[in-house]
């Protein structure tokens, strides 16, 4: 059996283990269909509202990815140019770890107000900065911890700034990168949902969840939270196939 | 004949002035001529190392006057006059083991043809040319190290310089990599500064054997070894042990041999 086929059935079979656990629980108790829908009810509810929730999926699905494409390109750039100057290092780095913290609610409504509820903007923009934060903070750590052997040996060739940071720098950064890509992949499709539920357009999963719970229709609601486990387990999926890809020495002997 | 390495006078103080100030190495007068084999041998802290990065221009030197291959060592490393080795194999863990022995020639601007032909002969010269294509961490230690010295002879520089290269293999492979390395050494007719710990290894290798004392480091003692062609039995012949007890004793003279009260790694 291939390791791949292995990696997906572990995660499946607890996955329909939880799904009999929670559908049995919640027959036996015989728990109230708005305080916790049983899975069955939920599958139901995603069938008959299918297009619907494909629909706001995409909508929330493509915000997060705007955002993260973009918060990613601004913390490798911003990560390059603060590995370059030592001073604005030393002072920015200290700073995002406290940014980093910085929570959605607290953001949400500033972009609201800067660019009006009626524009894709804000919602992209916090998931931008949200997902900012682990890329700049991993990708500065990757690219000065470098073995000093190493350093030594580029040095020992006469190697310039630009070949060390090249061959040497960027290089030993990647897996860094793809350690801050797996955590912002997660938090940009959390952030995009969250970010909904402080107003802008009401087509997104966070709004639809927030309504429909509000409106008791439970099984509804959860049936759009299952539409952002898929986004969340797609997003992660794509990351971990870059990562292969990006990091062939990564893979290991196939035993 | 011509001195590819030729300091005298040479002292490295780290950190004058200050309380942690370390007198690495006092008034060294060391010469090795084109295509001679030194060993540094002394115990640890001696200045082995800080001698060998001072040559390499990795750390200037505090006083005397030093000159590598003719010119400035500042010069000498500009112009990739010299391979260097480390302890470690230092090999890029992300490279394949031809791409790390084109490093050198990549950063001299070698056409990507012309060096990897000659990586694949360096992978030939230290018989590796099976695993070209593989990662470093396919590699054994003994099989990276290799890697690296093949690394270290890419750009063909005229002085080798080497740090305990062979510090971390078993007995077996250290004497093979011994073997291999004295034949590379011939063939190519290098200059080479090698540093080790080891008596027997330094005695195998090297033209002259070079004892050093430490605080402040400094020259003891220089065992000439004239014992023509190295071969494996060399290492059971009389004049082998001899040459051995030379340099042990030599060690023995400046303490070196008992246990000291205080060491710096
Ligand atoms: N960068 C440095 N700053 C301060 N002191 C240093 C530095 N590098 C080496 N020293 C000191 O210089 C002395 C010589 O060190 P060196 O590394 O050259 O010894 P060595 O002979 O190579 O020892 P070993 O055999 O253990 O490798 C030591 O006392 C060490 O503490
Ligand atoms: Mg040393």
């Amino acid at each position: 059996m291939s390791r791949r086929l292995r990696q997906l059935i572990a995660p499946g079979a607890w996955g329909v283990l939880v799904l009999l656990t929670w559908e049995g629980f919640v027959r036996w108790r015989k728990i109230k269909l708005f305080l916790l829908p049983p899975p069955s009810r939920i599958w139901r509810e995603l069938r008959e509202n299918r297009s619907g929730i494909l629909h706001v999926t995409s909508n929330t699905g493509t915000n997060a990815l705007i955002g993260l494409v973009l918060g990613v390109i601004a913390g490798v750039v911003m990560a390059l140019v603060a590995q370059r100057f030592v001073a604005l290092r030393d002072a920015i780095t200290p700073l995002s770890a406290a940014l980093n913290t910085m929570p959605i609610v607290a953001i949400g409504p500033i972009f609201y107000n800067l660019f009006g509820t009626t524009s894709a903007i804000p919602r992209r923009a916090v998931v931008a900065i949200v997902v900012f934060f682990p890329i700049f903070l991993n990708v500065v750590n990757g690219l000065t911890q470098t073995e000093a052997t190493h350093e030594e040996l580029l040095r020992s060739y006469a190697a310039s700034d630009a070949s060390v940071l090249w061959k040497l720098r960027m290089p030993n950064a990647l897996p860094f990168l793809m350690t801050g890509l797996k955590l912002a992949a997660s938090l940009a499709v959390i952030a995009a949902i969250v970010v909904e539920y402080f107003g802008g357009l009401q087509n997104g999963l966070g709004s639809r969840v927030t309504s429909a719970m509000k409106s008791s229709a439970t099984a509804r609601g959860w049936a759009y939270i299952a539409g952002a486990c898929a986004l969340g387990i797609g997003f992660y999926s794509v990351v971990t196939a870059v990562e292969r890809v990006a990091m062939p020495w990564r893979r290991r002997r196939s035993d | 004949m011509t001195d590819v390495v030729a300091m005298s006078g040479l002292s490295k103080v780290f950190n004058p002035g200050r309380a942690n100030q370390v007198d690495a190495l006092l008034e060294i007068d060391l010469k090795v001529s084109a295509g001679t084999f030194v060993s540094l041998i002394g115990p640890s802290g001696c200045g082995k190392s800080t001698l060998l990065r001072v040559i390499a221009d990795l750390t200037p030197p505090t006083g005397g006057t030093l000159s590598v291959n003719g010119k400035p060592a500042a010069q000498a490393r500009a112009d990739q006059d010299y391979g260097m080795a480390f302890q470690a194999a230092g090999l890029f863990d992300w490279r394949k083991v031809v791409r790390n022995v084109e490093l050198p020639l990549e950063l001299r601007r070698m056409g990507k043809a012309e060096r990897r032909t000659r990586a694949l002969a360096m992978l030939e010269l230290v018989k590796l040319p099976d695993f070209a294509e593989h990662y470093p961490w396919e590699l054994s230690g003994g099989m990276q190290q290799r890697v690296a010295i093949a690394r270290a002879l890419a750009a063909d520089p005229p002085l080798l310089l080497m740090d305990e290269p062979f510090g971390a293999l078993d007995e077996m492979t250290r004497e093979h990599m011994q073997a291999e390395l004295t034949r590379i050494c011939a063939a190519t007719q290098k200059t080479v500064v090698f540093v080790t710990h080891s008596i027997p290894e330094a005695v195998y290798l090297s033209d002259r054997v070079v004892v050093m004392s430490p605080r402040p480091g400094r020259i003891v003692k220089v065992v000439d070894v004239d014992l023509g062609a190295r071969t494996d039995d060399m290492r059971e012949q009389p004049q082998f042990f001899k040459k051995v007890t030379e340099v042990r004793e030599a060690l023995r003279g400046i303490g070196a041999g008992a246990p000291r009260g205080v060491d710096d790694r």
